[in-house]
């Protein structure tokens, strides 16, 4: 579909070879343990395996006394919590909310080792040069590289989402007899901040990956400046979920921002003749 | 015979390294030319500017007519390459490569489909099509990555060591398709290689290069004759001509050197014409001439010439 969007938009020359590079980069994930365990791996832990067990134990601890956390809290979050029975406070306060934050490390994670195998991964493994020889344009194959690493990304955040959600509301059942997640800011944070951190992770790998040899390399280097933005996206999304929903769409608004500007200059530099002088 | 590359003062350099200085040749239709050189001589630049994945810092060129520098994406529509390291993705199988290429090149799913397994057939791969590449042998990357670069019939190939890590049948197989290639099909054939002899028999004209330079082009025949003036030939005499056998053979109008070896004697003569006239003066003199043959220099020995020069 986003294919077929771009290709409508004009911004690719040839979308069938478009497709065609992706289709071989995604067949060649599949098949790679190193690439695909930590992707499906991360997410499973995060999204099923967490919410479970931090569910499980909210619901059948003793109540604790929130109130003085809570009071600690700015009123929008605090009041829709403190208006729900003690026994409901523990389960929607962690599986609501504060687990929500974890949420971005997914799209991050996946579209930074997905670029890392897609640009530095090449040449690494002495593939780029054969690509460079073939009949496609310097953008046609960026987009290609950058698609075949943001479709994943966004759709594993999304399944993952669905299954935290199940998960969520399925240990939360035996207390609240209702669903509860997601919230309308949940909402915001999958379709429009997780798409705005994938798109972050991919524009940092993308010039990391211009110096780097190898996707090992590239991960390390891309690591050193993801690690500060995971530190920083679970501050900001913490608060990010504590604040009203426009400033929640702002936020989002302002990553899209510095991941377009990153990868708008990644393309400037993403050009047959500098991509062969380091192949 | 028309040009089907062209190149005028071709020049590139990373960073303070010339990696390509002032390169000016051709090659015509149906022609194999080899670029001979060690490594870093500049023959993968040259291939690598010559496809327009290079953009050169002077001179200009031309691939059936195209400007790679303006027109790169056309000139990949009619070139196949074979890079040195045969660039597979170990992760894919054999027709999982070739098929991923084949749709960047635009082919439909049918014919892309048809052809993936005729030159997988045509390589003897077809047993090993389906299976990851990584457990393939050096030669059979090889042979895959050929199969990969003739996948769309193009009109110019540029073959960085086809035959590097191919046992002798496949070595023997490789180099009669390329010679098939070009004379009967009239493919032009830029042959990068180490191995001289294969270079040899299959090479019309080769450019040596040497740290970014042309060091020569040419006919071997011809590069040879402006090394060595004359031609060698080799006297079998039975044992070590004796000093008179030399002098006399020093004596004979258009005898450029002679020299004593073991078997007999070599001698540089202007033209062939004197070597029987050589005959003659010996056997006047009763020695024994078991063979007279003519040496013209290998590529080998007019490769090493060149080398020695520069």
């Amino acid at each position: 579909m986003i294919t077929a969007l771009i290709t409508a938009s004009g911004a690719v020359r040839d979308p069938e070879a478009v497709r065609a590079v992706i289709a071989k980069d995604l067949t060649a994930v599949r098949r790679s343990r190193a690439v695909l365990l930590p992707m499906l791996l991360v997410p499973t832990l995060l999204m099923v395996v967490l919410p479970a067990l931090i569910g499980l134990a909210a619901t059948r601890a003793t109540t604790p006394d929130l109130s003085r956390f809570l009071d600690g809290l700015p009123g929008d979050l605090a009041r829709p919590v403190l208006e729900l029975p003690a026994n409901e406070q523990m389960v929607v306060l962690v599986n609501g909310y504060l687990l929500a934050p974890l949420f971005l490390i997914v799209p991050l994670m996946v579209s930074s080792v997905l670029a890392a195998d897609a640009f530095a991964g090449e040449k690494e493994r002495r593939t780029l040069e054969t690509l460079l020889h073939l009949p496609i344009a310097d953008r046609d194959l960026f987009a290609a590289k950058l698609l075949g690493a943001f479709l994943p990304a966004v759709t594993v955040s999304w399944v993952g989402f669905l299954a935290f959600a199940v998960v969520s509301n399925t240990v939360a059942w035996p207390v609240l007899h209702r669903v509860f997640v997601p919230t309308r800011l949940w909402l915001v944070m999958i379709l429009w901040v997780a798409p705005a951190v994938a798109a972050l992770g991919l524009g940092v790998m993308v010039r990391v990956s211009a110096r780097a040899r190898t996707a090992q390399e590239a991960n390390q280097l891309g690591g050193a400046v993801v690690l500060p933005l995971i530190f920083l996206a679970v501050g900001q999304s913490t608060g990010l979920l504590l604040v009203s929903l426009p400033v929640a769409v702002v936020i989002g608004g302002l990553i899209w921002a510095a991941a377009l500007f990153l990868i708008v200059r990644g393309a400037r530099r993403f050009t047959r003749d500098q991509l062969a002088a380091t192949a | 015979m028309t040009a089907a590359i062209e190149t005028v003062d071709l020049t590139r350099s990373f960073g303070a390294t010339n990696a390509l200085d002032g390169l000016t040749f051709e090659a015509g239709a149906g022609e194999v030319v080899a670029l001979l050189g060690p490594n870093g001589a500049g023959k993968t630049t040259t291939v690598r500017l010559l496809n327009g994945i290079l953009r050169p810092d002077r001179g200009t060129s031309r691939v059936v007519g195209l400007d790679p520098q303006t027109q790169g994406d056309d000139v990949r529509r009619v070139t196949g390459v074979l890079t040195e390291h045969a660039g597979l993705d170990d992760r894919l199988t054999a027709r999982e490569n070739l098929l991923a290429t084949a749709r960047i090149r635009g082919m439909a799913a049918d014919h892309a489909a048809a052809r993936v397994t005729a030159e997988l057939a045509r390589f003897g791969l077809a047993e090993r099509a389906d299976v990851p590449v990584a457990g393939a042998s050096t030669g059979e990357r090889k042979r895959i990555a050929l199969a990969r670069a003739l996948l769309h019939d193009p009109e110019v190939l540029f073959l960085d060591e086809p035959t590097s890590g191919l046992d002798p049948e496949a070595t023997r197989d490789v180099v009669e398709l390329i010679g098939s290639l070009a004379t009967e099909h009239g493919r032009t054939v830029v042959l990068c290689t180490h191995f001289l002899g294969e270079a040899g028999r299959l090479a019309d004209r080769m450019a040596v290069l040497d740290r970014g330079h042309l060091r020569a082009f040419g006919r071997p025949a011809d590069l040879a004759a402006e090394l060595w003036p004359g031609l060698a030939a080799e006297l079998d005499l039975g044992a070590e001509a004796a000093p008179e056998v030399v002098e006399a053979l020093l004596r004979v109008p258009g005898v450029l050197s002679a020299a004593a070896v073991p078997s007999g004697a070599e001698v540089r003569v202007e033209h062939r014409d004197v070597l029987p006239v050589l005959v003659g003066v010996l056997v006047a003199r009763e020695v024994p001439v078991y063979a007279a043959v003519p040496r013209p220099p290998t590529l080998e020995d007019v490769y090493f010439a060149l080398r020695e020069q520069a």
